[in-house]
């Protein structure tokens, strides 16, 4: 080897052992936090799952779960608010996990739909993005109620499911994701969209039957 | 002085020790400021990042931007504690480690140099997480992170790793040839 060559490999292997340990600095890591809504989601249902009925009832009168039922009630199955706290004061469980998984059944539609429309004007480098933001925050509130749904309606649950995989495999960070043609992004999340309207109507329909 | 004595250790140049104790100074009062600002910083950060929605990809539906938002004040906010953890740690690694250099390095540009290289870098390498931190709510995650990187953490980072290896040589040196 000339001493050109040795200086140079020298060289490179100091080069390679600085300037690889410097641009792997720390800049820490982010864990998604529960927002207002899902931590109260979350205390409701422990509390009805210990039978502390009571306790359960109190938090959902003074919970974010109330607010956001209120704030979004138009969208939401007609009385889904008063449903949710009879059947806490009758300590029913199954009927407020029903309530409640409506609730964000319903959410979740919503987010889908929203999406739909922000991918048909997406710019063509942002659908990607936009459409993982969006399954990120669908999921977020489907993930709490899938099994609920799955227990009550198995096909709605593979549906939902199989459309969010689908939807996945468009958003992901690579190159191919970046081509995806909105009319292909959009359709698993009119399908997501579609699943859980026909669930929310149909247990809507079925309460209204019952009551 | 007898031959089995240890070498005195020396010290190195004023300027150093300065650099060092300055740095941390700055981790301890800016530990201080990000306890005593914490909601006027989240404020200001949270309003900067809402005046540039397209660089963080806002959508502007509550449930998707709540996590954007989020995510970017949590790195915001390790940007500001990376800054106070390192600014300390290094202030005291400038000073040791060129203590050392001071110390067994001969007289000369070498030694001047090492010193120097371990100074700055040491030094000005926490400040990119200062920078990083500032950057995050006007240009959005990955283009703070690109900015800080090269135009401090990979400069002053390699600085300080040369002026280590270095360094680790020039000890190695010394155990063979005292």
């Amino acid at each position: 080897m000339t001493k050109i060559a040795c200086v140079g490999r020298v060289l490179a292997t100091i080069i390679f052992a600085t300037i690889n340990p410097a641009a792997a600095h720390h800049v820490g890591s982010y864990v998604p936090r529960d927002n207002a809504v899902t931590t109260n989601f979350k205390q409701v249902k422990f509390s009805v799952q210990a039978k502390k009925f009571d306790v359960a009832l109190q938090l959902f009168e003074g919970g974010a779960l109330r607010a956001e039922m209120r704030a979004k009630a138009a969208t939401l199955p007609p009385g889904l608010e008063d449903g949710t706290r009879a059947a806490l004061k009758a300590s029913d469980g199954a009927e407020v996990e029903r309530r409640l998984m409506l609730f964000f059944a319903a959410l979740a539609r919503d987010l889908a739909r929203e999406a739909d429309r922000h991918l048909a004007d997406a710019a063509a480098e942002a659908r990607a993005a936009t459409g993982r933001k969006f399954l990120e925050a669908i999921w977020r509130y489907y993930n709490l109620v899938d099994f609920a749904v799955s227990v009550r309606d198995n096909k709605t649950s593979v549906a939902v499911r199989l459309a969010f995989d689908e939807a996945e495999t468009y958003v992901k960070p690579t190159a191919a994701a970046a081509s995806v043609d909105a009319s292909r992004l959009r359709q698993p999340f009119q399908r997501i969209a579609n699943v859980l309207s026909t669930l929310v109507e149909a247990s809507s329909t079925q309460a209204r039957r019952d009551s | 002085m007898s031959a089995v004595d240890p070498p005195a250790w020396r010290l190195p140049p004023r300027w150093v020790l300065l650099v060092g104790v300055l740095s941390i100074v700055c981790a301890e009062v800016g530990g201080a400021s990000m306890a005593r600002f914490k909601l006027e910083l989240a404020r200001w950060a949270r309003g900067a990042m809402l005046a540039h929605p397209s660089v963080h990809g806002l959508v502007g539906v509550r449930d998707v931007d709540e996590r954007i938002l989020d995510e970017a004040l949590v790195k915001f906010d390790a940007g500001l504690r990376l800054f106070h953890m390192h600014a300390e740690g290094m202030g005291l690694v400038v000073i040791a480690t060129a203590t050392v250099a001071a110390t067994l390095a001969r007289p000369g540009a070498a030694r001047r140099v090492i010193i120097a290289l371990l100074t700055v870098g040491g030094a000005g390498y926490p400040v990119g997480y200062l920078v990083w931190s500032a950057l995050i709510p006007s240009q959005g995650l990955d283009a703070a992170k690109t900015i800080a990187e090269w135009l401090v953490w990979i400069p002053f980072g390699s600085a300080a790793i040369v002026a280590l290896w270095w360094l680790a040589g020039l000890t190695a040196l010394r155990m063979i040839k005292p």
